[in-house]
């Protein structure tokens, strides 16, 4: 079953150990420049956004690339960056409306999520759970549970008010 | 990888920098972080330098594990010779700063001379540039941090910054990264000011190789388990530090009315869990946050909710804002301490020194010792929060004559009030004492009066002995890595073994802060936190670099004995009530009157007290006047300081 | 050196003495180990006396808040009026050493 990157902001502490752990994980080196994740930050008002892949179904990437360097992997679904064909011309990382294709100019190659195999480390090491790494096709009941858990909580706090008034 | 990170010195008055290697025989010896910066201090200061002139060396540092796999080693250490205290200045802040100073492939600066205009120092990618701060010069620390991004063009540049009072040279002013990681004690802040340097901005994308990252991968998982799966932490990540405030007022521990009373009473308004009501009200239900790497996330966030500064954000309160803007100064409104807290953010001035001497200053002004015309009509009374946070104010721009004198720190401070002032002033070596109270703590009466930095909780505090552990426990804990059979006690109260605890977390922190890993993560807080065992697999999976848990033990003795060698240098003695291991006499003559019932009529035991600090030489190897011996120097490989292997 | 992974650390081999779902009492000699009843807003020490306001972390992990002020002051001034009449004869020094 395909599974994805299921993102809550609300709970990131901006901690940026995914970036850590993501670039350990695929280069063995501590550098943020070279995770797949970012952490996106307005200190000033304390919000922290990770940042990554979407493995979009439609993904502009892939057709934007004019060698066809881009694919979906079959057995997890990830889309992937073929190097040996990959020209390093960068349109993907110009089309990616996530800016989640990055680019590395140490190595002058092109990047991305490529759910580590199946055992994404940056879930793994979130201790908050900012990141899951859930199916598909359940993406939407976990947002819908937690909307409809919100709407009921105001709608008890509404009743109690009403009550108290 | 991480062992070729450089070391920088920069020449303010001259513009000169000169970029090096650091030795491995050198790594060996002193690590990194705190004891590396602790060898430069020593070897790049003259004896009774003048601590805001151009021969003051300055030195900020990442420790040797910083950026790489392993947790929590975020710590930025910033070290000096203190315009506060004239021995060793020395302060260590968390954040994102070192991390990127390191991918910018620097470990260490040393910052020597004065610039003759403001200026910040920029580094990035290998190269150093001293550039103009005159814009920056005047902005608060978070607007200081944001105009050089805005200048740079990048956001992601992190900061090391003074505010308004480091420009104002107030004694205790501190660096400050972030919102507010602060390196606060000991006046960092002043010596920048005093070297027109407003900041110093990193910026980095180069690899830190790791020596073997699977392991360094796994063994981190392992270590952030053992670390978020203490009750400690649980409580931390929940309350931040202000946890502490629980027990520690409960038992009355809590410096309450400067020193007046030992518990902070009907207090509620202030208790974390109200701070926590506040935080989630102001920034919702995750509002908490972390330094780089780190899962325990100890950091509030919150929004001022009321008040002249309504609205305003910021982080924590820590612990330390709770006693010094509540506690200390018996101000019981959790708004007061945001609003305190909040100021000395932006104005770089630490939270503790801060608090503290204005609660002094308080207790002077109910004594009649200083007046109204001394503080410009201010009715400076203790639990008046008006005051409290225009006095703050006041002395960040050392308005009055009051603030202008305050601003000096407590020992110059009361030499110039006079009278019988200085007897009221909680300090040691110059360095007012956090807001504990540790009369009914022989241990941590023992940690504060000893501390390489003065009165400070963070260089040797043996918390884990308030938790009455089981006698092999402690054991277990303190005889490892070099043997023990002394005496220890669970009983916190009692005087036995506690010299050697003492002795055993002061090897522990040096160890932590030449890493870069946070206190947090180790045997301070919680009793079975990572130590030297520990720290050896981490270091190897990280840097290849083979070290036994002793060696890492030897290290940081090393390093401890190199501070000690520099304040005794700059005039340390050991029964000065200004510069020495001694306390406030409040601590022997003035029992306890609040709190649990055997902490009533506490005091420190005057003969013990001092039976407990010979012990304390004994363990160290210095003598009866707490110089180390020829033969402890020598097994060090201290016997030839100043070495200038680097 | 052989990094021997497999080895507990001290540390790690303490975590088995961990506790859960008490709180030590605050008293020094006393330190008595208090379970509240789950979701309990206070404690009673029943050696000495003191009461306690609990706060819970998680529904596995109670802390003690505070004391119970009324109470506590009480018992401390009890405390102090005794502490005070054996030593009504000595008066503390004060002001300088």
């Amino acid at each position: 079953m395909e599974k994805v990157l299921m993102i809550n902001y609300q709970k990131c502490t901006g901690c940026r150990l995914c970036e850590l752990v993501c670039s350990v994980m695929h280069d063995g080196v501590s550098n943020p420049a070279r995770s797949r994740i970012k952490v996106m930050k307005w200190e000033a008002e304390g919000l922290y956004v990770p940042m990554s892949c979407q493995q979009c179904e439609d993904a502009p990437c892939m057709n934007v690339c004019p060698v066809k360097a881009i694919s979906r992997d079959e057995d997890l679904g990830f889309v992937m960056v073929d190097y040996d064909i990959c020209i390093g011309c960068r349109s993907c990382v110009a089309v990616c409306p996530f800016g989640a294709m990055n680019y590395n100019s140490i190595d002058k190659k092109v990047f991305k999520c490529d759910l580590c195999g199946g055992d994404p480390q940056c879930v793994r090491f979130c201790e908050v759970n900012a990141i899951e790494y859930v199916d598909a096709e359940r993406l939407s009941i976990y947002k819908r549970k937690d909307a409809a858990e919100r709407l009921s909580v105001a709608q008890k706090e509404a009743g109690a008010l009403q009550a108290a008034m | 990888m991480a062992l070729n990170r450089k070391i920088a010195y920069i020449d303010l008055s001259t513009g000169e920098i000169e970029i090096k290697p650091i030795p491995l025989e050198v790594r060996k010896k002193f690590l990194g972080g705190r004891g590396l910066d602790a060898y430069l201090l020593y070897n790049n200061t003259e004896q009774g330098c003048d601590p805001l002139g151009p021969g003051n060396t300055l030195m900020i540092s990442g420790g040797i594990l910083t950026a790489t796999c392993a947790s929590a080693t975020a710590r930025t250490h910033v070290m000096a010779k203190s315009p506060l205290t004239g021995l060793l200045g020395s302060a260590n802040m968390g954040g994102f700063f070192a991390p990127e100073m390191a991918w910018a492939g620097f470990h260490h600066l040393v910052i020597k001379g004065k610039a003759e205009k403001p200026v910040y120092i920029w580094i990035h990618n290998g190269e150093i540039e001293i550039r103009d701060a005159t814009n920056l010069w005047g902005k608060t620390t978070t607007e200081t941090q944001w105009a050089i991004r805005e200048e740079l063009g990048d956001d992601e540049i992190k900061s090391a910054v003074i505010g308004p009072a480091g420009e104002n040279l107030v004694r205790f002013a501190n660096v400050m990264t972030g919102i507010k990681n602060s390196a606060g004690r000991t006046g960092m802040g002043c010596v920048m000011g005093s070297k027109n340097l407003k900041a110093v901005a990193a910026r980095g994308t180069m690899d830190i190789k790791i020596a073997h990252p699977v392991d360094a991968l796994e063994y981190n998982k392992r270590f952030i388990d053992q670390i978020t799966s203490a009750k400690v932490n649980q409580t931390q990540g929940t309350l931040g530090t202000p946890f502490i405030w629980g027990a520690t007022n409960s038992w009355g521990g809590i410096r309450t009315r400067n020193f007046q009373y030992n518990q902070c009473e009907n207090a509620d308004d202030i208790e974390p869990e109200r701070i926590d009501e506040i935080c989630e009200e102001t920034m919702g239900p995750y509002h908490m946050t972390g330094c780089f790497g780190c899962q325990v996330h100890c950091r509030a966030q919150y929004k001022i909710p009321s008040g002249p500064y309504a609205g305003k954000y910021d982080e924590g309160p820590e612990y330390t804002s709770q006693g010094a803007f509540g506690g200390e100064p018996d101000c019981k409104n959790a708004v007061t301490v945001l609003t305190g807290n909040h100021l000395v953010d932006q104005y770089g001035m630490d939270n503790l020194e801060t608090g503290s001497i204005i609660s002094w200053a308080m207790e002077l002004y109910e004594l009649g010792i200083i007046t109204s015309k001394d503080t410009d009509g201010l009715d400076l009374k203790f639990g008046n929060d008006e005051a409290l946070l225009e006095m703050i104010t006041r002395i960040c721009y050392r308005d009055g004559w009051l603030a202008d004198t305050l601003a000096d720190g407590g020992i110059p401070a009361s030499e110039k009030i006079g009278k019988d002032s200085f007897s009221y002033l909680i300090q040691v070596k110059g360095m007012s004492n956090l807001h504990s109270d540790e009369r009914a703590t022989p241990a941590l009466a023992l940690n504060i009066a000893t501390g390489s930095r003065g009165s400070d909780h963070l260089r040797s505090r043996p918390a884990i002995d308030l938790y009455h552990l089981p006698e092999e426990v402690l054991r277990k804990i303190y005889s490892n890595p070099v043997p023990y059979d002394g005496p220890l006690s669970s009983e916190h109260t009692s005087y036995d073994g506690k010299p050697w605890m003492v002795f055993w977390q002061e090897n522990c922190y040096m160890g932590v802060d030449c890493l870069g890993i946070c206190k947090y993560h180790t045997t301070f807080l919680g009793a079975t936190l990572p130590n030297f065992e520990d720290w050896t697999k981490v270091l190897y999976y990280n840097t290849g670099l083979e070290m036994t848990p002793k060696e890492i033990w030897d290290v940081a003795e090393r390093c401890y004995n190199i501070e000690r060698l520099f304040n005794l240098r700059e005039g340390l003695q050991r029964e000065d009530l200004k510069k020495g291991d001694m306390l406030n006499h409040r601590y022997f003559d003035e029992p306890c009157r609040r709190g649990a019932i055997d902490v009533i009529g506490a005091t420190i035991d005057r003969k013990k007290f001092k039976k407990m600090i010979d012990e304390y030489y004994g363990h160290h190897g210095w003598d009866e006047n707490g110089v180390p011996t020829p033969e402890t120097l020598k097994r060090l490989g201290l016997d030839q300081e100043p070495s200038h292997l680097l | 050196m052989a990094i021997d992974t497999e080895k507990m650390s001290g540390a790690e081999s303490l975590r088995k003495t961990r506790t859960y779902g008490k709180v030590r009492c605050h008293n020094p000699s006393c330190m008595e180990r208090l379970q509240p009843p789950a979701g309990a807003d206070h404690i009673k020490c029943p050696t000495c006396g003191m009461e306690y306001r609990i706060f819970w972390v998680n529904p596995n992990l109670p802390r003690i808040r505070g004391p119970v002020w009324d109470v506590n002051r009480k018992l401390a001034e009890a405390k102090l009026a005794n502490t005070n009449k054996s030593k009504s004869k000595k008066t503390a020094k004060k002001g300088g050493e």
